[in-house]
């Protein structure tokens, strides 16, 4: 039973994978701490796993578990490097849309998020991956008035550290 | 936001950069170690019980006179119902903390989930208050039982001016009170340095509440 139940969830885990991916972007700077993530972040789906009944899509199911790792669960403190890195590490563009200006703001863009206490990169990171309102509030416990109410502050706040 | 909504283009089209584990890959991970902060939690609450039974029973088995002093205490009535009360606290203690860790689920929302985590340091922590009252009790009542069962110690009593008698109390509690805050301050270290994270991110969750 558990080899038929190991299989099925490597099997979806490597075809959303992505997601655990981007949520490691968000919450560390460096490799190491993103494959650290990574696997902190996969023990806790395979352990939630056989409470997953398929009501919502696995991908949606993964961000709830993948966040909640990311913000409550993680416990190492590999996370603080510095900004250099991060740069070095996360910020690549493509060199047929190398665009220098773009490239220049996206760059300052994703360093103003790193900013960001670990709930509004919560709210970034579902923003960015496109997610309503109604889902983020019930992802993180919080009404969806209060939801919109801190996506305005996030947003006031990243302009904010860009024009300071 | 024009920005975000720059970001949001390139955060989109990005899923290309990173590394694609394999199936083979991931495997093995499913069987390494976590390092939640839960384990943690869990590892810290064993070590409370271990701690205080053992507090309880070592100096039973191991100190002769000790054991025969505690024998001749449970002839006492009371020092039984305490006995029998400590006891049944753990038993308690045990099953809270259990049902509280099965309450823990990472697919919660993040407040719920936080705030299983922080119910479940709240048992610990009551348990915790319970052994240091428990502690701070067995003071006053184990010179009580001295007073009752030892001639000696009875007759220095009596014997005893108004003023020996308040250095008896105030050595008496003063000892107490360091243990006890030596004890405590131990605890809001492990608990202080384990839990600041969570209690920053589930402080900036409520905060939108007001």
């Amino acid at each position: 039973m558990n080899k038929e139940l190991e299989h099925s969830f490597v099997e979806q885990l490597q075809k959303h994978q992505n997601i655990v991916h981007k949520v490691c972007r968000l919450y560390t700077n460096n490799a190491d701490a993103h494959n650290d993530l990574f696997q902190e972040i996969t023990i806790q789906l395979w352990k939630a796993y056989p409470k997953f009944r398929g009501e919502s899509k696995f991908s949606t199911w993964m961000y709830r578990v993948g966040l909640n790792t990311a913000i409550t669960l993680y416990r190492k403190s590999k996370r603080r490097i510095t900004t250099q890195e991060f740069e070095n590490v996360q910020f690549k563009i493509k060199a047929e849309e190398y665009d220098d200006t773009e490239e220049q703001q996206l760059k300052l863009l994703y360093n103003a998020v790193h900013q960001l206490n670990d709930i509004e990169k919560a709210l970034v990171f579902l923003y960015l991956e496109d997610k309503d309102y109604r889902e983020i509030s019930e992802t993180l416990g919080i009404t969806e008035v209060n939801a919109r109410v801190k996506m305005n502050r996030v947003k006031k706040k990243l302009k904010t550290i860009l024009n300071p | 936001m024009d920005e975000l909504e720059l970001l949001k283009k390139d955060w989109q089209k990005g899923a290309a950069d990173f590394k694609s584990y394999s199936d083979t890959d991931i495997y093995p991970m499913l069987h390494k170690k976590s390092s939640s902060i839960v384990k943690t939690l869990f590892y810290i609450s064993i070590c409370e019980l271990v701690f205080w039974l053992l507090a309880s029973v070592l100096p039973y088995a191991l100190s002769p006179s000790i054991r025969e002093k505690l024998d001749k205490s449970y002839e006492n009535p009371l020092f039984i119902a305490i006995s029998i009360f400590s006891y049944a606290v753990i038993l308690v203690f045990i099953y809270l903390l259990f049902r509280s860790y099965k309450g823990i689920s990472s697919t919660d929302s993040s407040k719920k989930l936080m705030e299983s985590i922080l119910r479940t340091r709240k048992i610990i922590k009551f348990y915790v208050i319970f052994n240091l009252t428990l502690f701070f009790l067995s003071i006053p009542l184990s010179l009580y039982f001295e007073y009752q069962d030892n001639p000696e110690f009875h007759q220095q009593i009596v014997e005893a001016s108004t003023t020996q008698m308040l250095v008896l109390y105030a050595v008496a509690a003063i000892t107490a009170g360091i243990i006890i805050l030596i004890l405590w301050l131990f605890y809001r270290l492990i608990y202080g340095i384990l839990l600041k994270r969570l209690n920053r991110n589930y402080k900036e969750l409520k905060k939108l509440e007001v």
